[in-house]
Order: C-alpha cells, then sequence, then structure tokens
C-alpha cells in the first residue's frame, strides 16, 4: 500500500524569460506562431566566430525572480558550458551557470503555509525545438537561446498536491514579478519532477526517477501520483526502483521508462570564456525590486482582507487583475474624494473592492469571458464612478454587471461610465417626483384597480404586481425600493 | 591522467565521432602528449586559488534588450545546411 511510503519530491522548473531579445543575441525572443527559423540569428545558429551578446534585461528579470523566492542574490556570478551534442544545441554546449549561479538559498511559500526550501537557481539558454518524422528530424532554433531561470528545489514535498501547488506557485511568483508571460500551453515554463519513495521510519531515501518536461499543474500532479503507486507496487513485490528519466503521456496518464543513455551524463562543464563575470551591486537589486512592484504574498493578504479565500486564489491567477485592486486602492486614497471621516471611507473603499473583486471574478471569469482580460481594463475612474453610481442607487446589480461588461468593448472603453449606463438605459429614476408621477400614473389605470382594492384589503402580495406595473410605465428604470415606499404611502 | 582507447572512445561518443582504429590510436598518442605537457602545471598547488575564469578585468559586458536587424538571414543561414524542409534543418532520426 502506497500509505505505508513517504514520498520525496524535489522540481526543477525552467521559466522562459519575457525579454524581447534573446539572451544572446538581438533578435525576436517571442516566437509564438511564427515561421520556423525565422527568428535566428548566426549566433543562435552557432555559426563558427560568433560571439555571445548578454542581454541586460535577461540579468534583471533573474534579479526579480529571485527577489520573488526570497533567496540571496549572487552579487558576483559567472557563465559556464555544459556540453552535450544534439541537434537541437548547434554550438554543441549549451551556456548555464554551473558553479557561480544568480540565484542563491531562498524558499517559496505555499497559501497553506508550507515551505518548500530552493536550493538555487541560474540563468541559462534553452535549446531549439525538435519534431520527429517517422525517418528523419527537423530543427526548429527559434526557441534557442531563449533566456530561462532554471529554478532548483530542495526536496522538500511529500505529495502530489503539493508538488502542484508549488508548481502553481512558482508560475504565480514568476508572472507577479513579471519576469514571465506564463504562458504554458507554450511552454513558457516546464517543470522536471524528481520522485522516490521510502518507508517513514528509513533514514535513507529510496532510489529517485525523474518525470521531464511537464507542462501543466495538472501534469505535474498526476505525473507524481503515478510514479508513487508504481514504485510502491515495486516495492511490494520486493523488486527494485531503476534510476531512470521517465516521460509523461498526458492522454494515458502514465510515466514510461525512456531509453537510458549510455553510460552516465557527462557534460565536461567548464568556465565559458566568451562571456566577463558579472558583479552586481546592491543599487542594481534594489532598483530591480522597486520595479517588480508588491510581493505575491503582500498582495494575498491585501485581498484577503476583502474577499474569500476562494476567490483570492482564483484573482491571483491573474497579476494584472490584482495590480488594478491595488492601484484602485491608491488612486482613492490620492484623490481623497470622499469627504466622509477615514474610517468610514476606508469601510467604503473595502466594500468597493469587495464589489470589483466579485465582478472581476464572477462576471470574467466564471463566465468564461477571460479573453477580455487580454484588453486594456477599465480605468480607475470608470471603476470609481460605477461604484458610485450603485451607492447612489442609481444602477440595479444587474445595471452595474452591464455596464462592467460595456467597460470591455472596445466602441465604449474610453467613454465615462454615466455615458455608457445612459446609453444603456439603466440608470435608475431615483427623483421622488418623476416616480411619484409614474406611480400615479400607473394606479390611474383600470386595470391596476382590482390589485389596488385588494392591498387595501389586506392582500399584501399583490405589491409585486404594481412594483412591476411602474417598473414597466417607467422602462424599468424606477428603482424598485423607492417605488415599492412610495405605492405603500399611497395605497396606506 | 590516464590517457588510452577507453578515453578516446569516451570522448568520441559523446560527440557523436565515429573513429577508424586507426585514428583513435593515433589520437591517443596526441592527447597523451598533450595531457603530459599540460600536467606539468600539476606541481604547483593551487588548492587555494580560484580558477581563472578570464585574463580581462572586465565585468557586466552587456547590451539592452533592442531586436536589431542581423548580418545574416533565415535564407543565407539555411542554405549552410545540408538538407532544409519546410525552413526547419533535416537531421537523421534523434529520439
Amino acid at each position: 500500500m502506497s500509505e505505508t511510503y513517504l514520498p520525496t519530491i524535489g522540481i526543477e522548473c525552467h521559466v522562459q524569460l519575457c525579454t524581447k531579445t534573446k539572451l544572446f543575441s538581438e533578435v525576436d525572443n517571442d516566437a509564438r506562431g511564427k515561421s520556423p527559423n525565422s527568428c535566428m540569428s548566426p549566433v543562435d545558429y552557432a555559426l563558427p566566430g560568433m560571439l555571445p551578446r548578454l542581454n541586460q534585461e535577461a540579468v534583471e528579470l533573474s534579479v526579480r525572480a529571485g527577489l520573488a523566492l526570497n533567496a540571496e542574490i549572487n552579487l558576483d556570478c559567472r557563465f559556464d558550458r555544459k556540453h552535450y551534442f544534439y541537434p537541437d544545441l548547434p554550438k554543441g554546449y549549451q551556456i548555464t551557470q554551473m558553479y557561480h549561479p544568480i540565484i542563491g538559498a531562498g524558499h517559496v511559500e505555499l497559501p497553506d503555509g508550507t515551505k518548500i526550501r530552493i536550493e538555487h537557481a541560474h540563468l541559462e539558454e534553452d535549446a531549439g525545438k525538435l519534431s520527429h518524422e517517422a525517418t528523419y528530424s527537423l530543427v526548429d532554433l527559434n526557441r534557442a537561446g531563449t533566456p530561462l531561470v532554471e529554478i532548483v528545489s530542495q526536496p522538500d514535498i511529500h505529495s502530489a498536491a503539493h508538488a502542484r501547488d508549488y508548481a502553481k506557485e512558482l508560475w504565480r511568483l514568476m508572472t507577479h514579478a513579471g519576469v514571465t508571460l506564463g504562458d504554458l500551453y507554450n511552454g513558457n515554463m516546464r517543470f522536471d519532477v524528481n520522485i522516490s519513495i521510502a518507508k517513514p521510519d528509513s533514514d535513507q531515501l529510496g532510489t529517485r526517477t525523474e518525470v521531464k518536461n511537464l507542462n501543466s499543474f495538472r501534469s505535474v500532479e498526476r505525473a507524481v501520483e503515478y510514479e508513487i503507486k508504481r514504485q510502491a507496487k515495486l516495492l511490494d513485490k520486493g523488486e527494485q526502483v531503476v534510476q531512470e528519466t521517465r516521460g509523461w503521456n498526458d492522454a494515458t496518464g502514465e510515466t514510461t521508462g525512456q531509453r537510458s543513455k549510455e553510460g552516465a551524463a557527462d557534460y565536461r562543464y567548464m568556465p565559458e570564456p566568451d562571456l566577463p563575470p558579472l558583479h552586481l551591486t546592491e543599487a542594481m537589486i534594489e532598483a530591480q525590486r522597486t520595479k517588480m512592484g508588491r510581493p505575491l504574498s503582500e498582495t494575498r493578504a491585501f485581498l484577503r482582507q476583502f474577499v474569500s479565500e476562494n476567490i483570492v486564489e482564483v484573482l491571483l491567477d491573474y497579476p494584472k487583475l490584482t495590480a488594478k485592486l491595488h492601484s484602485l486602492k491608491d488612486y482613492w486614497l490620492e484623490s481623497g474624494a470622499s469627504d466622509q471621516k477615514s474610517d468610514q471611507q476606508a469601510a467604503t473603499h473595502d466594500a468597493w473592492l469587495k464589489k470589483i473583486a466579485n465582478l472581476f471574478s464572477s462576471v470574467l471569469l466564471a463566465e468564461e469571458n477571460t479573453s477580455l482580460l487580454n484588453d486594456e481594463l477599465p480605468s480607475d475612474a470608470q471603476l470609481s464612478d460605477l461604484m458610485a453610481m450603485v451607492d447612489q442607487a442609481e444602477l440595479s446589480s444587474t445595471g452595474m454587471k452591464e455596464v462592467f461588461l460595456k467597460f470591455f468593448d472596445p466602441e465604449m472603453h474610453f467613454k465615462e461610465t454615466r455615458m455608457i449606463a445612459k446609453e444603456l438605459g439603466v440608470i435608475q429614476e431615483n427623483d421622488l417626483s418623476t416616480l411619484e408621477a409614474i406611480v400615479d400614473a400607473v394606479l390611474a389605470k383600470p386595470e391596476t384597480k382590482q390589485a389596488q382594492a385588494d392591498y387595501r384589503a389586506g392582500q399584501t402580495k399583490v405589491l409585486g404586481f404594481l412594483v412591476g406595473q411602474v417598473m414597466k410605465e417607467s422602462h424599468g428604470k424606477a428603482n424598485p425600493s423607492s417605488a415599492q415606499t412610495i405605492l405603500k404611502s399611497k395605497l396606506g | 591522467m590516464e590517457v588510452n582507447q577507453g578515453t578516446i572512445q569516451h570522448l568520441a561518443e559523446l560527440s557523436h565521432f565515429a573513429l577508424s582504429e586507426e585514428e583513435s590510436s593515433r589520437l591517443v598518442t596526441d592527447i597523451k602528449n598533450i595531457v603530459d605537457y599540460i600536467s606539468q602545471l600539476d606541481e604547483l598547488d593551487t588548492s587555494d586559488i580560484e580558477p581563472t575564469y578570464q585574463v580581462f578585468e572586465m565585468a557586466n559586458v552587456w547590451r539592452p534588450d533592442e531586436i536589431l536587424p542581423q548580418e545574416a538571414d533565415r535564407e543565407q543561414l539555411l542554405a549552410l545546411a545540408p538538407t532544409v524542409e519546410n525552413y526547419q534543418i533535416k537531421v537523421p532520426k534523434v529520439l
């Protein structure tokens, strides 16, 4: 039984950095949807004599990645060559950081408080992409030279669920720090998972296997679940786990042993002579700390103040949304438009943030409108006006949703909230004298006479019908609760 | 450091070279000579010395993150490959 074993899991994660150009050449780093080998320079092609030209932005984004990992930044770091011969790597070696990585020890805290230590993280170049045909393979070097930060965890993970949570938390940390686009479908983050199991009282770890190239949180979780079961079955039968690299098949939900390399890997690391070392300064690091904005932990604590835990975790998947909520709060504090006392004001702002957070999560995320998020988000002023109109009962909750959705309509995008509400015809009539006139008109209609009599006879349920008539008469613009109050006083 | 047929064979495999018996023997002699020559340095005690990464005093040599036109385009570069299919370099099947 697998319950009798304790799994030990370590994860290596490759994060593609969202620089404009590659790590060592000045060509386009975003090859999504582009023709093969169209993003390639003589450096990426490894023409003899070509020299790498280091991208400063890649170094800076690595610093941010390190800060997001609560890690030490190694002020002195260097590059090394890792040699292997494969068609996706034209130089015959990968430029990486074996001995002096840019990011030292750190840790990641999962939403449930579990801490996973980071061993180190280093900056390196990605390889090209191979596609395998029946009798040959094809090489596309668009991805060759894309900057990667490889994050190596300590073997601190002990369940499939935590493996998934850790992968997801890394994604959040990296996207919130603006280090990567985080497009998993396009391989922006890829996970290699090392798994072993042993009896809980054993002082030695079991033999581990490595499942490589997982590109979703779900596949990380499933691959770990599968490996734990597979290894437990072997051990239960008295057999051995073979140390090997295994591939993951998402369709079958199984891992399979890959043809093992003949002999142990021998990468013949050596110092990279073409790239001088880096000497970073505290000032450079502080500059990146400022640029990367709020740490994820702070954003999470901020959101937890006004929305429930499950909505917090949904919103955190969209750094753009959480940044918006932060900026709104700042906007309100700066504008200080309200003449309320400060504690009252804070309460109003929290109520507004809660409403807006819920709008984001219910209207955009739950109703599969997430594509709208690719566009510009509503402005601070638009959202503030929307909240004010709701507070003034000028918009019903349905009206609020309609206006909110229109914010994402390209034609409405720059219009004021009130203009949009007017065009939609959803502003509620709150003016009492106007409402009174409408109520009078309704009460004068012969078809409402019976209902009026019924109400006076004590059948208060018919009030709903009369309110409905007022709504109809006002073309849906009457504030229903005001209409009800007026009706009651007229009939009473 | 011992250099023998096994060493040369191992290096050849790592680089996917096919060497004939004769080439292999010649390389054993050549590489042995080179390694022996370099081994004179073993006389020095380097235990407390950081390996030299470079002999110039340069650091932080980097460039701005800007896309620039390249001196050779895809057509010119791919023309150097023995076989190309659909803008990709065609190689023997690898797994």
